[in-house]
């Protein structure tokens, strides 16, 4: 009889666990690229990626930025890429959330600074992408409650929840101060919280998904082709 | 003698429940502390001294709960001294800091600067309902000659905020907004300085 219910609860935790984590790891991403000129990196030129923080109710997080910097400055054609801090504590105070430039005629007129421009070649920047954008939890249902007492502690219940990442990058070329293009990328994917005794959380991995998806485009167009 | 123990570890439990629940009802203190850069700007070629007055270093701002309780102290400690340290030796071709005004003409100093807070507002996301903490700071900046006639009073505010983070707690995410409002600061007065009309007055007829 023991043996039975064993084989019945290994059962579940073999076809029911792996069938959940597989429903958790999907998520949908979509990647729209828009070229306006043509793009090319050499050896000993780099790229900067500089987050947006203008807007009053949300700002781009610095992590999402280092987690694209990463993405792109590894792998087999890996591209230089300067830190967002180390960038913009070396140009300080032009990068700052209200001085940044919010265009491509902005910059020219910053590059006529010679500090600026000086500081510019010092890196050795070629392009520069703005990323813009945010995460957002919406669709929370379920309820999970926990108890303590001296037999034990558990949880029961169920929870789920929607993100959605939402990010575009736009790329300047500093060489010739134009905006060669846009990479936008939305991504969604549902999460469970089911609570059986102990709470299994499944994620779906939606902004490490949208990272990785917009870094190895960002890196291609960079690269050009 | 199972029960004498028993009662040792209930007593243990509850003072330690007690002073928990003290702890947390005590006002959570901020000393603002943070890294500022140096600004990538030329030099104006004047000799400035410095004023810290002991209530920009004292100050601090109590953030009270919705039952009136204080809740958080914002306290200002050495944070504006070190960010003019960075700024102002990038900004002006000699820096003296002064006891008082009295000594800006011994120390051959041209312009006299003396920084004050004049009002520090705290928005916390339990009260905003944002996603952001956000930190606003208005200064008074002085700005006199080296007698000690007025020049200018410039009134310069900041703004700085920073996203709620899972892994990061509330004094850590109220130092970092009040940081960025420090950098907020830096960037205005690196760039504007030589624009407010009394200074920018005062330079041409030099």
């Amino acid at each position: 009889m023991n043996k039975l219910r064993i084989h019945k609860y290994l059962e579940l935790i073999i076809f029911v666990v792996p069938f959940l984590l597989f429903q958790s790891a999907c998520t949908s991403t979509t990647v729209d690229e828009f070229r306006q000129g043509a793009t090319g990196i050499k050896t000993d030129e780099s790229v900067v990626i500089l987050g947006r923080r203008q807007g009053s109710e949300y700002e781009t997080r610095e992590e999402f930025v280092d987690c694209v910097g990463d993405r792109v400055s590894s792998g087999q054609d890996a591209v230089t890429v300067i830190p967002e801090r180390e960038f913009v504590d070396a140009m300080f105070p032009w990068f700052e959330p209200r001085t940044a430039p919010m265009g491509v005629s902005n910059l020219e007129r910053l590059m006529a600074d010679n500090l600026v421009s000086e500081q510019m070649e010092k890196f050795g920047i070629r392009y520069m992408v703005w990323l813009d954008g945010f995460t957002e939890t919406s669709g929370r249902t379920g309820s999970i409650s926990c108890t303590a007492g001296p037999g034990g502690a558990g949880c029961f219940g169920f929870g789920s929840w929607e993100d959605d990442s939402s990010f575009n990058a736009r790329v300047w070329d500093v060489k010739s101060r134009q905006n060669v293009g846009t990479i936008n990328t939305d991504a969604s994917g549902q999460s469970y919280l089911p609570a059986l005794v102990i709470p299994i959380p499944l994620i779906a991995r939606v902004e490490a998904n949208a990272c990785s998806r917009l870094g190895d485009q960002l890196k291609a167009f960079v690269k050009g082709g | 003698m199972k029960r004498n123990i028993f009662c040792q570890y209930t007593k243990k439990l509850l003072g330690g429940c007690l002073i928990f629940f003290v702890q947390s009802c005590g006002t959570s203190s901020i000393v603002i502390e943070g890294q500022y850069p140096s600004p990538n700007v030329t030099k104006i070629p004047l000799s400035i001294g410095v004023i810290y007055p002991q209530e920009l270093i004292d100050f601090n701002y109590v953030e009270y709960s919705e039952i009136g309780e204080e809740e958080y102290r914002v306290q200002s400690g050495q944070s504006h001294r070190d960010l003019f340290d960075a700024l102002l030796p990038s900004m002006f071709e000699r820096v003296v800091v002064l006891d008082s005004i009295e000594s800006a003409v011994s120390q051959e100093v041209d312009i006299v600067f003396l920084p004050a807070i004049e009002e520090f507002q705290l928005a916390l996301p339990s009260k905003t309902k944002l996603d952001v903490f956000e930190v606003w700071v208005k200064y008074n900046l002085r700005i006199s000659d080296s007698e000690g006639k007025g020049i200018a009073d410039w009134i310069l505010t900041s703004y700085g905020k920073t996203p709620t983070r899972t892994m990061r707690s509330v004094e850590n995410s109220i130092n970092q907004a009040a940081v960025v409002a420090l950098r907020d600061f830096a960037s205005s007065f690196t760039l504007g300085f030589s624009q407010v009309p009394e200074i920018r007055q005062w330079l041409s007829q030099r």
